[in-house]
C-alpha cells in the first residue's frame, strides 16, 4: 500500500513538473519580449538590453526556470515585470477569498446534491425523480456567473436582504464576511450541485442492483435504511472520484463569479493582470490554480487507495 | 508599466493622462466659493474648543494613488486626496474663478504684470510646527520649476531624484526668479506676463510642502493643511488624520478615509450599505435612481474642468487631412453619447474649454452632428475606404462612448477596429507611444488647452501642430487681464475649426453622499477633493 | 419519456442554429447600430426592447447565436481533429506508453478551457481566435479518451484480428474499421463538448477576453449590461436565457444520443 501511495505521489510530482514547464514556456517563450513591450516607443537596442538585464531576461531560459521553481518552493513568486511588485504579496491576500469561496461552494454543492441525487435514484419512476432530473438539467445549463448576476439583482438590490457584491475580510467582521459570501457561494454551488446530482444518482442506481443491497432488502431492511447503510458510502466514493475535476470547474467558475461580485480573489487578480499582459503574475496565478487542482487529485487518489482495498495492489481501477 | 518607469521619458504625458483618468473617474468637488467655515479662514477662529467629538468620513474614489507625493509623475489621485486637506497653496481659486487668500493673506501685481508680491500669513505653519516662510515657498517654487533647491537636485534617502511632474514644471517655466524679501514677503518675477500662472499657483503645481520633507514626499506627508497622512493601505485606502497643530480652523474629522473601489456597482452598493459616506464621482449615472430618496441620500451635480475628449492622432496619415477630421466630428451625435454614457448629465462642448473657464464660449455648433455633410467631406477628401484603430482607455465612460461612436462612424462609412486598452497599457501605448488613430479619455486639468501648443508640449499625443494656435495662446496668456478672455476664445475657436480633437462633453461632477453629509462643493475646480468644507450631521 | 430528451434537445439546437443562420442574412435591425431610444421595454417595433445604446435586443440576440455557433464549431473541430487521431494512436501504443499519455491528459485536464483562454488572452490579447483555440485545446483530452477507449474495444474485436491476419495495415484498419465504429461515440462527445464550449465562450466574452465589440455575443451583451442591470434587470436576463437554452439544447441532445446509442443505459433506467 505504501508503495502504491509513493508511486502515486511520484506521478503527482512528475505531473507538477510537467505543468510548471508548460506554463513557464507558454509565458516566457511564446510572447514577445517583455522588455521591448515595457519600453514602448523609447525602445532602442541599448535601453532594451538594459531593461532585459534589469528584469533578468538576459539569462538562458533553463536558468530562469530553475530560479522560478526554486523561488516558488520558498514561497517567492518573483516580481511583476511591469510594476516591480512582489507577486507573492499580490497573491497572499487573495487566497482566503478564493479559498473560502471554492471550499464553501463545494461543501454546499455536496449538501444539496446528496439528498437530491438519492431522491432522484429512489423515486426515478415517480414525479419527484423526474423533477430532480429536470432541475439538474436546467442547473447544468445555467452559467454560474449568470446565476450570480440574477441573485445579486434579486436578493441584493430588489429585496436588499444580502449585500449584492463586495467582500469583507473575516478578521474585520465575521458576520459581514459570511453575509457577503452567501450569494457568490450559492451561485457557484447551485450549478455544481446540478452536475453532482447526476453522479450521486448513478452511484445509488448502481447500489440498487448490487447483491448486498438485495440481500439487505431480503432480510427485511427497508429500502431507505439499506440505502443509507450502503448507498451513501458508495455515493461518497463516487463523489470523491469526481472531486478533482469538480474543483477545477469550481475554481474556474470562481474566477468569473468573483468578477460579478467584485471579490478581491485570485480570479480578480488573474483578470486584472491578464488584461495588462503582466506575465509574471499570470504565470504565478495559473501555476497556483493548476497546483490546487493537481494536489486535490493526488489527495483523492491517495484517499481512494486507503478506502478501497481493491486498489491497494497498485493498479489503476 | 506603472510608477517604476523613469519619469523623464513619460514626461507630461503620463501625468496628464493619469490625471485625466483620475479625474475622469473621480472628478471632484473642491474649493468653491461657498463660505463654509474651515475653507481658509487663516488664523481666524482657530479655537480648539470648536472641535467636534470623534468623527470619521469615508470617501469612495478611483483610481488609487500611486505615490504619496502629489507633485510627482503620478496620477492626480494623490492630489485629489491631499490638496487642501494635507497640503495648501498660497491662494485658492473659488468657483467664480476668483483667487482667495490661503497661505498668502494678500498679493500685489506690478503694472507690467511680471512681478507678484505675496504677503504670507504669519501664523501659517507646517504640521512639523515650523512656520511657512517666504524662504520655504521659494524652495517649493524652485523645486517644481527645476527639480533643484539651492542649486542642488532634491534626492530621496536612497539617492534617487525626487521626481517632479513635467506638467507642473511646465506651468512654472514662466517664473524667472522667486526671492524671499523677509520671512513673510515673497517676490516672484515672471519672464513675461501670464494670465494662467496665478491659477497654477492655486492648484497642484503651487502646493507648498515643508522643505525638510522634500526628500521623503513619496512616503510621508509634509503639508500645512488640517490633516496629515496617517496610513496608506496600498490597494485599499488612504487614511488621513487631523493635524492637531493646524494653524487655521481645525479639521472636523478625526480621520478621513479615501477608499479606492474600481467598480461602479461596488461603489454604489457600498454607499447603499452605509460603509462609505460619499461617492466622489458616480460612474454609473443609470444607477442614480437607487439614491433617489432624499431622506437617505444627496446627489450633488455640478461642473468639472474635465473635457471628455475623443483624440484624433493628427500626425497619422489618415487624419492629417483637416477635412477627414472635420468629417469625423460631423459624424458624431454628441447628444446621444451624453445620453447613453452619462444619462444626459453633463454639458456638450465644442472645444478644449468648459463653461467655468473665464474664456468659455459655446462652440458645440462648430462641426456639429451632420452625417450627410460628413459623407460629402470624406468623399471630397478621397477618404472613402477609411479604417481607423480606436483605442479608448478601458474606463466605463470611455468604452461606453466608444461603443456609440463606432456605430456613428460606421454610419458614414468609416470602419473602426475597436480595441479598448487597460489603463497602464493605454498610457504606454496610446498616450506615450502615440500608437492610435482615435482614443477617448477625459482631460481633467484646468485651463489645459495649451497642451495643443506643440512649442510648450512637443510630442504630445494629439500630434497637433499649428503655429497660428501657438501664437494665439501666447498672446492671450500675456495680454492684459481684461483682454485675456476674448483672446483665449480665439485660440479655442482655432482648435474647433481645425477639428484638432472631438470634444464630446464636460464630465459632470456627480457626487452622491449620505443625507447627513453637507458642504460638498458643487463644482470641481482643481485636482482636489476638498474635505475642509464638508460636515456631517 | 427518454425519447423526449433527444427531441427537446434537437428542437432547441435547431432553434439556435437556425437563429445563427438567419442572422447571417437578416436581422430586424443592424445589431451593431442604434435603432431607437435606449433601454426601451418590449414593444411591437422591438420585441425584446433595446439596450443601453438603443440597439435592438432581438437583433443582437440573433447575431449572438452566430458567434456562439461559430466559436463552438471551430473549437470542437480543433478538439476532434487533434484529439481523435491522438486517441487512435494511443490505442495502438504498448501499455506503458499509453499509460504515460493518459497521465499527460490528466495533467492537461488541470487546465480548464477558461483558464487556458485567460492565459492566452493575457499573452496575446483576447479575441475570437484565442477563445476558439483555447476552448479547442482544452477539449482535446475528452476526445482522446473517448477515441482511445472506443478504439481499444474495436481493435480487440474478431473482425479486426481477422483483418490484421490478412495483412491489412494499421492506418487502413483505423480508417475502415475503427473510425466508423467510434464515430457515434465521438459524435456524442462533440455534442457535450459543444455545450461546454458555449459556456466557456459566454464567460470569456463576459470577461471581455473573447470576441471584441461591436460584434455581438451573448457574453458581451451581459458585460455591457453590467452598468445598468440593477435598474434594468431584463438587460441581464435576456442574454442569459439564450445561453441557458443553447447549453440545455446541446446537453439534452448529447444525453439523448448517448442513450440511443448505448443500450445498456436504456436497460438501466427501464
Amino acid at each position: 500500500m505504501i508503495r502504491s501511495i509513493a508511486g502515486r505521489l511520484g506521478v503527482f510530482a512528475l505531473s507538477l513538473l510537467g505543468a510548471s514547464v508548460v506554463i513557464f514556456l507558454a509565458c516566457q517563450a511564446l510572447p514577445g519580449d517583455p522588455a521591448t513591450a515595457l519600453l514602448g516607443t523609447s525602445a532602442t537596442p541599448e535601453t532594451i538590453a538594459a531593461k532585459r538585464a534589469e528584469l533578468g531576461l538576459d539569462r538562458p531560459l533553463p536558468v530562469r526556470y530553475v530560479e522560478w521553481v526554486a523561488g516558488m518552493l520558498r514561497g517567492d513568486f518573483g516580481r511583476s515585470f511591469a510594476t516591480g511588485d512582489s507577486v507573492t504579496a499580490l497573491i497572499a491576500p487573495t487566497l482566503p477569498v478564493t479559498g473560502s469561496l471554492a471550499a464553501l461552494s463545494l461543501l454546499l454543492a455536496i449538501v444539496i446534491a446528496l439528498p437530491l441525487g438519492m431522491v432522484s435514484a429512489l423515486r426515478r419512476r415517480h414525479w419527484q425523480g423526474g423533477a430532480v432530473s429536470v432541475l439538474a438539467q436546467l442547473g447544468m445549463a445555467v452559467p454560474a456567473f449568470w446565476a450570480g448576476i440574477l441573485l445579486s439583482i434579486f436578493f441584493g438590490v430588489r429585496l436588499r436582504v444580502l449585500p449584492p457584491n463586495m467582500y469583507v475580510p473575516f478578521a474585520q467582521d465575521p458576520v459581514e464576511w459570511a453575509r457577503h459570501l452567501v450569494l457568490p457561494v450559492v451561485s457557484l454551488a447551485l450549478v455544481q450541485a446540478a452536475v453532482l446530482i447526476r453522479y450521486v444518482r448513478s452511484a445509488f442506481l448502481e447500489v440498487l442492483h448490487e447483491d448486498y443491497f438485495r440481500t439487505a432488502r431480503a432480510v427485511g431492511w427497508t429500502q431507505g435504511r439499506a440505502l443509507l447503510r450502503h448507498g451513501v458510502r458508495n455515493a461518497a466514493l463516487s463523489l470523491v472520484t469526481v472531486l478533482g475535476l469538480q474543483l477545477a470547474a469550481i475554481l474556474v467558475g470562481a474566477v468569473v463569479v468573483e468578477k460579478v461580485f467584485i471579490l478581491p480573489g485570485l480570479g480578480s487578480l488573474l483578470l486584472t493582470y491578464a488584461d495588462r499582459k503582466d506575465v509574471m503574475v499570470l504565470q504565478a496565478v495559473v501555476m497556483l490554480l493548476v497546483l490546487a487542482v493537481l494536489v486535490i487529485n493526488a489527495l483523492v487518489e491517495v484517499a481512494y487507495v486507503l478506502i478501497d482495498p481493491r486498489l491497494r495492489a497498485g493498479g489503476r481501477a | 508599466m506603472g510608477n517604476r518607469t523613469p519619469h523623464t521619458r513619460l514626461g507630461l504625458g503620463r501625468r496628464v493622462a493619469a490625471v485625466a483618468a483620475a479625474l475622469a473617474l473621480t472628478t471632484l468637488a473642491a474649493c468653491t466659493g461657498q463660505t463654509t467655515p474651515g475653507t481658509s479662514a487663516p488664523g481666524a477662529s482657530a479655537s480648539p474648543t470648536e472641535a467636534p467629538a470623534a468623527k470619521t468620513l469615508t470617501i469612495a474614489a478611483h483610481p488609487e494613488l500611486i505615490t504619496l507625493d502629489p507633485t510627482a509623475q503620478a496620477p492626480a489621485a494623490s492630489a485629489q486626496a491631499q490638496l487642501f486637506n494635507v497640503y495648501e497653496t498660497l491662494l485658492k481659486i473659488n468657483s467664480d474663478g476668483v483667487p482667495q487668500p490661503l497661505l498668502a493673506q494678500r498679493w500685489e501685481v506690478s503694472p507690467d504684470g511680471r512681478t507678484y508680491t505675496f504677503y504670507l500669513n504669519p501664523t501659517a505653519k507646517f504640521a512639523s510646527g515650523k512656520q511657512v516662510t517666504a524662504e520655504a515657498v521659494v524652495k517649493n517654487i524652485d523645486r517644481i520649476r527645476t527639480g533643484q533647491v539651492d542649486g542642488k537636485p532634491v534626492t530621496a534617502p536612497d539617492g534617487t531624484p525626487v521626481p517632479v511632474g513635467a506638467k507642473y514644471s511646465t506651468w512654472m517655466k514662466v517664473v524667472q526668479s522667486a526671492t524671499a524679501v523677509d520671512p513673510t514677503t515673497l517676490k516672484v518675477t515672471l519672464t513675461r506676463p501670464s494670465n494662467t500662472w496665478l491659477y497654477a499657483m492655486g492648484d497642484t503645481p503651487g502646493l507648498i510642502a515643508d522643505p525638510d520633507g522634500f526628500a521623503t514626499l513619496a512616503s510621508k506627508s509634509a503639508g500645512s493643511g488640517p490633516y496629515q497622512v496617517k496610513e496608506w493601505r496600498k490597494g485599499d485606502s488612504l487614511v488621513l488624520e487631523r493635524n492637531p497643530g493646524y494653524w487655521g480652523t481645525p479639521g472636523r474629522f478625526d480621520t478621513v478615509t479615501f477608499k479606492y473601489i474600481a467598480d461602479p456597482n461596488a461603489m454604489n452598493s457600498a454607499l447603499l450599505a452605509g460603509t462609505i459616506d460619499i461617492i466622489a464621482n458616480e460612474q454609473a449615472p443609470d444607477s442614480l435612481a437607487q439614491f433617489a430618496d432624499p431622506a437617505r441620500f444627496t446627489i450633488v451635480e455640478g461642473s468639472t474642468n474635465a473635457e471628455v475628449t475623443m483624440s484624433m492622432n493628427n500626425a497619422s496619415p489618415a487624419l492629417k487631412d483637416v477635412r477627414v477630421r472635420r468629417a469625423i466630428a460631423l459624424a458624431i451625435d454628441k447628444k446621444k453619447v451624453l445620453d447613453d454614457v452619462q444619462a444626459g448629465r453633463g454639458t456638450i462642448i465644442g472645444s478644449m474649454t468648459v463653461p467655468t473657464d473665464p474664456y468659455y464660449e459655446d462652440l458645440s455648433g462648430v462641426n456639429a452632428y451632420n452625417p450627410e455633410q460628413a459623407k460629402a467631406l470624406l468623399k471630397e477628401a478621397g477618404a472613402t475606404d477609411l479604417t481607423l484603430r480606436f483605442r479608448p482607455a478601458n474606463l466605463p465612460y470611455a468604452t461606453a462612448a466608444a461603443t456609440d461612436i463606432t456605430a456613428m462612424l460606421k454610419a458614414v462609412g468609416i470602419n473602426v477596429v475597436l480595441e479598448p486598452q487597460p489603463w497602464p497599457n493605454w498610457v504606454q501605448q496610446v498616450f506615450v507611444g502615440k500608437d492610435y488613430d482615435l482614443t477617448i479619455v477625459a482631460h481633467v486639468e484646468a485651463r489645459d488647452l495649451n497642451t495643443y501648443d506643440n512649442s510648450q508640449f512637443p510630442n504630445y499625443y494629439w500630434g497637433y501642430a499649428n503655429p497660428a494656435f501657438n501664437q494665439l495662446w501666447l498672446a492671450a496668456d500675456q495680454a492684459p487681464r481684461e483682454q485675456y478672455p476674448d483672446l483665449m476664445k480665439k485660440a479655442a475657436r482655432q482648435l474647433a475649426d481645425d477639428a484638432a480633437s472631438v470634444w464630446l462633453y464636460m464630465m459632470p461632477n456627480l457626487v452622491v453622499t449620505k443625507a447627513t453629509v453637507t458642504g460638498v462643493s458643487q463644482n470641481q475646480t482643481t485636482d482636489s477633493f476638498d474635505v475642509t468644507t464638508i460636515a456631517t450631521r | 419519456m427518454r425519447g423526449l430528451e433527444l427531441r427537446v434537445g434537437a428542437v432547441l439546437v435547431t432553434l439556435v442554429v437556425a437563429a445563427a443562420l438567419l442572422s447571417r442574412f437578416w436581422t430586424p435591425y443592424d445589431p451593431t447600430m442604434p435603432a431607437g431610444a435606449r433601454l426601451q421595454p418590449a414593444s411591437a417595433a422591438h420585441p425584446l426592447g433595446t439596450d443601453a445604446f438603443g440597439r435592438d435586443l432581438l437583433s443582437r440576440l440573433l447575431a449572438g447565436a452566430q458567434s456562439t455557433v461559430y466559436v463552438g464549431v471551430i473549437a470542437v473541430g480543433i478538439a476532434v481533429l487533434i484529439g481523435v487521431p491522438l486517441g487512435l494512436w494511443a490505442a495502438q501504443l504498448p501499455g506503458r506508453a499509453s499509460e504515460v499519455l493518459l497521465r499527460a491528459t490528466d495533467v492537461a485536464q488541470a487546465f480548464p478551457a477558461l483558464l487556458l483562454a485567460i492565459l492566452l488572452a493575457g499573452l496575446f490579447g483576447g479575441s475570437t481566435e484565442t477563445a476558439m483555440v483555447a476552448i479547442g485545446l482544452a477539449s482535446i483530452p475528452q476526445f482522446l479518451r473517448v477515441a482511445r477507449a472506443g478504439a481499444l474495444q474495436v481493435l480487440a474485436s474478431d473482425f479486426v484480428l481477422a483483418a490484421r491476419a490478412c495483412g491489412i495495415g494499421r492506418l487502413a484498419i483505423a480508417r475502415t474499421h475503427v473510425l466508423p465504429n467510434i464515430a457515434p461515440l465521438v459524435g456524442v462527445q462533440a455534442t457535450v463538448s459543444f455545450a461546454l464550449a458555449i459556456l466557456a465562450e459566454a464567460a470569456l466574452s463576459y470577461l471581455g477576453l473573447g470576441t471584441r465589440p461591436p460584434t455581438p455575443t451573448w457574453g458581451s451583451m451581459l458585460q455591457q449590461a453590467q452598468s445598468v442591470w440593477f435598474a434594468h434587470p431584463e438587460q441581464a436576463v435576456i442574454p442569459g436565457v439564450a445561453i441557458a437554452v443553447a447549453v440545455l439544447g446541446f446537453n439534452l441532445l448529447g444525453d439523448g444520443l448517448r442513450e440511443h446509442l448505448d443500450p445498456r443505459l436504456r436497460e438501466e433506467v427501464a
